[in-house]
């Protein structure tokens, strides 16, 4: 079974979304972390 | 990353995929994804945003806000302690099935291994049954394990938290995967995946969605104001809020594939389609997993012994975060110390929680978390937006926020706090409630719905005010 063109858009909107926020806003955390190391 | 070990926990892997389930599968992904965007994080900003101002417990942070609304706070922590009476009860069954991991003790009848062997669930909950013992005993290790690890307080957290976030999302991971590649488990993602706009009329799935999101992110429950109060000065709290929000729902969303593809598979097995499984519910996920793990190709006993560890753990986090608010407010006001205070609530939710180890443990379990959930939260939520959005400078909080933050709060949050999110919870909760008056919750009599339901709302909103009325100890020199 082949899932419906619906299914493929949420999908791709939950994996972008929550996962490539979390590893953006992981990032922004790090990269804040370094700069504010002496 | 204590906020995000509490955060992600069984809310994710246990409540999110029954909630989904019943709710129409894709069709309630779409109100769950509005409400995190619209009501989760930016209530999540707010409830770190008031932590790390008032630098306290819930009732001092209201305290701060207005003598008067110290109540609320009280309010936001006795929800969690109540909850925690039936997570723990969860967390014992997890702590069951790793035993019983050993020898795949469910075979291939997961479904009535559960309800009947294990839970010997009576017919309606009006028989009570006996005490199940495996239950009571996993029920007497949990507490055990929370009053261990709370009675030092909390900097003990981030170390047990640092092992048990990663660890159990790659378990699931692998779980994933298995369920992924089993006959029919396509069609069970199509069901999770697939939206049904039909099923967005309906009010139930919306106040469902945006329950479940109060629930998952620990929302309305003093738990993020607890953890904000401990941050570091300097912490960025927008993007820790993000951060939060976005590794609950991820865990959520992954959580799903596993059990909807587990699902696919059974209704594939017997021959039916997916709505006919009858399988909804709390148990769904008892029924699930094990089925997924009994399917793994080798080393299922050392697989799912290695799973419910995990699942105890991803709810450890979660069941130390329901009690450490009210210890800690109990700490604050009367200067009880920290262990006679984790001693006398972990007692007390262990008294609470042996209801739920009857046999008809599973029909108060469904029916309390209906109402807490659905009404409890979602009141507390709002109560929140109109307390902090119109009783005080909600400026203030924003320009709180944004020193700290990289990502600057603009206007729109004032907006959504003050009028959006107020205005979706009420018509949510009128609609709701009024459905719920024409159909009783699961058939239930009315009295069982009172009793189970509406009386521990009740008790806890009027305990808050009790509780705000006794004088602390520094009130009373």
């Amino acid at each position: 079974m082949i899932l419906s063109p619906s299914a493929i858009v949420m999908l791709i909107f939950g994996c972008v979304v929550l996962y490539g926020g979390l590893v953006y806003f992981l990032y922004r955390a790090l990269k804040s972390k370094e700069k504010s190391k002496p | 990353m204590a906020a995000v070990g509490s955060a992600v926990g069984l809310g994710n892997v246990w409540r999110f995929p029954y909630i989904c389930y019943e709710n129409g599968g894709g069709a309630f992904l779409i109100p769950y994804f509005v409400a995190l965007f619209t009501a989760g994080i930016p209530l999540m900003i707010l409830e770190l945003s008031v932590g790390h101002w008032a630098r306290g417990s819930p009732p001092d942070a209201f305290k701060k806000i207005g003598k008067k609304w110290e109540w609320a706070g009280w309010w936001t922590v006795l929800i969690p302690f109540v909850v925690a009476a039936y997570y723990t009860v969860v967390m014992s069954w997890c702590f069951s099935y790793m035993i019983y991991s050993i020898d795949i003790r469910w075979g291939i009848q997961a479904e009535q291994f559960f309800l009947k062997s294990f839970l010997g669930i009576t017919s309606n909950p009006t028989i009570i049954g006996g005490f199940r013992l495996p239950v009571l005993l996993g029920l007497i290790a949990v507490w055990l394990c929370v009053f261990l690890i709370l009675y030092k307080g909390v900097k003990r957290i981030g170390k047990v938290v640092a092992l048990t976030v990663p660890i159990p999302t790659i378990l699931l991971i692998i779980l994933t995967i298995r369920g992924l590649t089993l006959p029919g488990a396509m069609e069970g993602i199509s069901y999770y995946l697939t939206p049904n706009f039909t099923r967005l009329l309906d009010v139930n799935v919306w106040i469902a969605a945006y329950a479940q999101v109060f629930f998952s992110l620990s929302l309305a429950q003093g738990i993020m104001i607890t953890y904000a109060s401990f941050l570091r000065k300097k912490s960025d709290i927008t993007n820790n809020a993000f951060i939060i929000a976005l590794a609950d729902a991820g865990t959520s969303f992954l959580a799903g594939f596993t059990v909807f593809s587990v699902v696919g598979y059974l209704a594939m097995s017997q021959g039916i389609g997916i709505n006919d499984l009858g399988i909804g519910g709390p148990n769904l996920t008892f029924i699930t997993y094990p089925t997924a793990i009994s399917l793994l190709p080798f080393a299922a006993s050392f697989f799912g012994i290695i799973f419910y560890i995990a699942l105890l753990t991803f709810g450890i986090d979660s069941a130390f975060s329901m009690i450490e608010p009210i210890t800690d407010s109990i700490n604050k006001k009367w200067k009880i110390t920290k262990a006679k205070a984790t001693g006398i609530i972990c007692l007390l939710g262990f008294i609470s929680s042996l209801i739920f180890t009857t046999g008809s443990g599973l029909h108060w379990l469904d029916l309390l978390d209906h109402f807490i959930a659905n009404f409890g939260l979602v009141i507390i939520g709002l109560v929140e937006c109109i307390i902090l959005g119109w009783m005080f400078h909600l400026y203030r909080l924003r320009e709180h926020a944004n020193k700290t933050s990289e990502i600057k709060l603009g206007r729109w949050w004032d907006f959504l706090i003050k009028y959006a999110i107020p205005s979706v919870l009420i018509i949510l909760l009128l609609v709701a409630i009024v459905d719920n008056l024409l159909h009783p919750y699961n058939g239930y009599p009315w009295w069982v719905i009172l009793m189970g339901g509406v009386t521990p709302c009740v008790i806890i909103f009027l305990l808050s005010l009790l509780l705000m009325k006794i004088k602390g100890k520094e009130e009373k020199i």
